[in-house]
């Protein structure tokens, strides 16, 4: 469990038809499901954007992993403009180019690429995750 | 300083610089100074990039092969390949000649296609070995650069038109 039980918020993009969203919310899936429960909450950007107060309470006062799709950062924008604090952005595309061996393709459903690098990016946001619940939600 | 034609479709800004030539795929070529003088043609140096449309249209830039230095290559051939995050794109070379520079930057941080495709977003310099695309339009032969390529009026109509074409099938 993350210090004083705060649990660092994992915010993914919503792109929907988008490849790199669908990368983007398989990684906060196997972070928050299967790597790090007890220490991550999943919040989903689309209830940030509605203004829903569990949402926003989540990610107040909270250190905020988020996870874009795109250069548009709305994952990030989003967090920031509810008050929240992103401790650290990872971008869909930068993990790509990290491993540049899982090429991403499909939507619905992604091919063996989109599979491995959403498991590399996540091995990456959980390793990220430690950083900032060992450090109180400051990033190393 | 360059100047630029500007259009807005949809929620999309395109700018065209106009001080260069342009292939219909939205490769800009642009002459560089040359020691040669006017129509003499070989060994002028030619900058070659993507429009801002072409960059728009192709994604976000995740990696860029571009042809070696050394690399010969005939009007058409592939120059290089970007892989975006839509789609691996072929780019054919706008002149004829020989790839003489590589923009570096296309091996470390190739995303500055998107950032600056007129500026530190170049692909690369050809050594022109055809008529190169600087020279007047008058400037004519069976082999004119000028012919196969578009001035910038005429390729921001074209890019604009095919841009508004895009919008309405979204």
């Amino acid at each position: 469990m993350s210090e004083g039980g705060r649990k660092v918020v994992i915010v993914p993009c919503s792109g929907i038809g988008k490849t790199y969203g669908t990368v983007s919310r398989e990684a906060a899936y196997e972070v928050t499901e299967d790597l790090r429960p007890t220490d991550t909450q999943l919040v989903a950007l689309s209830l940030l954007v509605l203004g829903d107060e569990d949402a926003r309470a989540a990610v107040a006062g909270r250190p905020a992993v988020t996870i874009d799709g795109c250069k548009l950062a709305c994952a990030a924008r989003m967090v920031e403009e509810s008050g929240g604090t992103v401790a650290r952005d990872f971008a869909v595309l930068d993990a790509y180019r990290r491993h540049r061996q899982f090429k991403p393709q499909g939507i619905a459903e992604l091919n063996d690429g989109g599979h491995e690098l959403a498991h590399a990016l996540a091995e990456e946001i959980a390793a990220a995750v430690d950083d900032l619940s060992r450090n109180g939600g400051e990033d190393a | 300083m360059t100047e630029f034609l500007e259009t807005t479709v949809d929620k999309f800004i395109f700018r065209v610089a106009t001080d260069r030539y342009y292939s219909s795929e939205g490769l800009w070529a642009q002459a560089e100074a040359s020691p040669l003088p006017l129509g003499e043609g070989l060994g002028v140096r030619v900058r070659i990039g993507l429009s801002d449309y072409l960059q728009q249209r192709s994604g976000d830039v995740a990696f860029v092969e571009v042809k070696p230095e050394g690399t010969v290559l005939a009007f058409g051939d592939e120059l290089a390949v970007i892989e975006t995050i839509k789609a691996s794109v072929s780019l054919a070379s706008p002149v004829a000649g020989k790839v003489v520079e590589v923009n570096p930057a296309m091996e470390i941080t190739p995303e500055v296609i998107n950032q600056d495709p007129y500026g530190e977003g170049w692909l690369a310099v050809i050594e022109a070995s055809d008529c190169p695309p600087f020279l007047p339009p008058n400037f004519g032969g069976e082999r004119g650069g000028v012919a196969r390529l578009l001035d910038p009026q005429a390729y921001f109509l074209e890019m604009k038109r095919e841009a508004e074409e895009e919008a309405k099938r979204l």
